[in-house]
């Protein structure tokens, strides 16, 4: 049996339990939410969802590597004022000011993987240091929401191109792309053997430092990416308007089902836990769940993914 | 001869040990806060301010003790929803006691048997359903948070009882009670991880859990137990942040969370389990607090004081964690 489609193997997936929960809060979606088969709707979805299933993939890539990032909220954040600070109305300076932007996202990447990976202090508290230096930050720049985005930047977001396809679509098939190219390179079977074994891919002669540095930058560039789509949809400069993206894109990526330690899972894992998690709060908003058990409900919901992701990890134990 | 300058050595090792080890730079860094303190602002240095300061890291100093018991546990352990838990700890015992001092047993046995109650199941889906501990607490303090706003619609209710009031507010010999009940704490807890069996267990399952279950220790089980009292201890913490505060207020725990992890890695406790003390804690503790308070002071902005504080965070926190690689 050795060839051919085996079930067990699709089963036993660590993203098979997220692929499932999709599938089921998907068909909750679409009985509580009206229309949610229509464009329109899918099309106001996807605008919510893209900034988290972009942010996911970006802890996902260094959940991999064996990392974790609390700051990349607050990168979004400090990015958000950045670009609300200094945009203006022609479209080279919105060309310049995301330029600008990602460059800054690449840089803050970059101090937070360089830090790590140089003298290796826990990633946990090292990223909630500079997620409060970001915020402190940002802050500094603008201390209540404000700056100025041009309407045309939003309309931008909000256009679809020929076809009607939507332009934050593609943000996300961009994003696709690129992963897909990076699984086709070497570097990202160094991500998997540095998240795994970090001493033993040292010594097959792997460079763990600038594969660390590395991930971490390419994951400043989806979290610049992020950054644009919440700027462009909030059409303001907040220093606080990250602040969810961290915890979630963690959770996102766990219910995708990555391992926490590293090196195992597929970076498709986030992509659905992204999707999830947004689905998720928006069957608590049409739920007509009132706002004191959102909450709660939340972390009960996430609890349950992650029970549900816990599966293949058990019936592999229960069949060895 | 050689007897002699072996021991001299040897002593030597010993006095560089007792002066360069990391708790004891760690009160370095204490003193060189107040110092600076001083400098900054003359009277920092005062008995009374040092009092106040000390008596504000009462309430991080008794979370990082669950914290603590929580990461020597091993296995990644970390509890992220101790601010959470603090926070319903506050709601609760304002509701149980009610401003009527023959509530304080309800309230002492209730509340932490509620955070007892959160723990447990965190630890219950971290043994046994082996959902890594940073996520699984995480949505814990979900949970927790939308728990208290169920149960208060927002509104918290009741305060504390006079005689909560007086141990929260009060003095001996200019000495406040809340200082004292910690060093109580301090002692019973440094007496549990050393001289106990429990203790014993709890080094052995975090160094190394799989010599631990041979020796016949039930791991997940005393997991389970650990996250429970990391739990009972958090919102036990929030019955005392009550009796400073007097009146509750929602989500006070918010910034206790990290700060309560962070103390440990500056106290010396090895985020990886199964070594440190509470000790190193306390002091990380006040090392945290001591630098907010100077920074509170300085009467800057929001922004200056998180930057600062981010800034030396981050100082901190590579000069004790920190191990050149290659």
């Amino acid at each position: 049996m050795k060839n051919g489609f085996q079930f067990k193997n699709f089963y036993q997936n660590p993203s098979f339990p997220s692929f499932l929960i999709l599938l089921a809060i998907i068909i909750l979606n679409a009985f509580l939410q009206p229309n949610f088969f229509t464009y329109r709707a899918f099309k106001s979805n996807l605008l919510t969802f893209t900034p988290l299933i972009l942010t996911s993939i970006a802890q996902g890539l260094i959940i991999l590597v064996g990392c974790v990032d609390l700051s990349l909220g607050a990168t979004i954040s400090l990015i958000t004022v950045l670009m609300a600070s200094l945009m203006g109305d022609s479209v080279m300076s919105m060309l310049l000011v995301v330029l600008c932007g990602s460059g800054l996202a690449l840089l803050m990447s970059l101090v937070n993987g360089f830090i790590i990976s140089y003298f290796g202090p826990p990633p946990l508290l090292t990223t909630y240091a500079t997620s409060v230096l970001w915020f402190g930050i940002a802050l500094f720049f603008m201390p209540t929401p404000g700056g100025y985005i041009p309407s045309a930047f939003s309309k931008m977001y909000r256009s679809e191109l020929f076809l009607r396809f939507p332009v934050a679509l593609i943000f996300l098939v961009g994003a696709f792309l690129l992963l897909y190219f990076i699984s086709k390179l070497k570097f990202y079977k160094h991500i998997y053997a540095v998240g795994g074994n970090e001493d033993a891919t040292y010594a097959n002669g792997v460079n763990v430092f600038t594969t660390k540095i590395k991930v971490f930058l390419l994951s400043g560039l989806f979290v610049a990416l992020a950054a644009v789509c919440v700027v462009a949809q909030t059409a303001t400069g907040d220093a606080r308007s990250g602040l969810g993206y961290s915890l979630n894109s963690v959770a996102a990526s766990i219910i995708g089902g990555l391992s926490f330690s590293g090196g195992k899972g597929s970076i498709a894992g986030p992509i659905m836990g992204g999707l999830i998690l947004g689905l998720l709060i928006n069957v608590l908003y049409f739920a007509n769940i009132t706002s004191f058990y959102q909450e709660f409900m939340k972390g009960i919901i996430i609890i349950f993914s992650l029970a549900i992701g816990a599966i293949p990890k058990y019936l592999k134990t229960r069949s060895l | 001869m050689k007897n002699n300058s072996q021991s001299s050595i040897l002593e030597r090792n010993v006095v560089k040990n007792v002066f360069f080890a990391k708790l004891a730079i760690s009160f370095y860094a204490i003193i060189l806060l107040f110092v600076l303190g001083e400098i900054i602002l003359p009277g920092f240095i005062s008995f009374s301010h040092v009092m106040s300061v000390l008596r504000l890291s009462v309430f991080l100093g008794i979370v990082a003790l669950g914290q603590t018991l929580v990461v020597i546990s091993g296995n990644e352990g970390v509890d992220l929803s101790v601010g959470s838990v603090l926070s319903i700890g506050v709601v609760l015992s304002a509701y149980f006691l009610n401003g009527q001092n023959i509530n304080i047993p309800k309230a002492l046995l209730l509340t932490p048997a509620v955070g007892l109650g959160f723990g447990l199941v965190s630890g219950l889906a971290i043994s046994y359903i082996e959902i890594p501990p940073i996520i699984m607490t995480l949505a814990m303090a979900s949970v927790v948070e939308g728990t208290s706003l169920i149960i208060t619609k927002g509104f918290p209710t009741g305060n504390a009882p006079p005689f909560l009031e007086v141990i929260g507010n009060g003095k001996i010999f200019d000495i406040p009670y809340l200082i004292l009940v910690w060093i109580v704490l301090i002692i019973l807890s440094s007496l549990v991880l050393k001289k106990t069996k429990w203790g014993n267990i709890l080094y052995g399952v975090g160094s190394n859990s799989l010599t631990a279950e041979l020796s016949g220790v039930m791991v997940k089980r005393f997991r389970v137990f650990v996250y429970g009292i990391c739990g009972a201890i958090a919102a036990f913490a929030g019955l005392f942040l009550l009796s400073y505060t007097g009146t509750p207020y929602l989500n006070l725990g918010a910034n206790y969370t990290m700060p309560s992890i962070a103390s440990l890695a500056i106290g010396g406790i090895s985020l990886a389990g199964g070594n440190g003390n509470y000790i190193g804690a306390v002091t990380g503790c006040i090392i945290l607090t001591t630098l907010n308070s100077i920074l509170v002071a300085l009467r800057t902005t929001e922004a200056v004081r998180q930057i600062t504080f981010g800034l030396l965070l981050l100082i901190l926190i590579i000069a004790y964690t920190g191990r050149r690689k290659k």
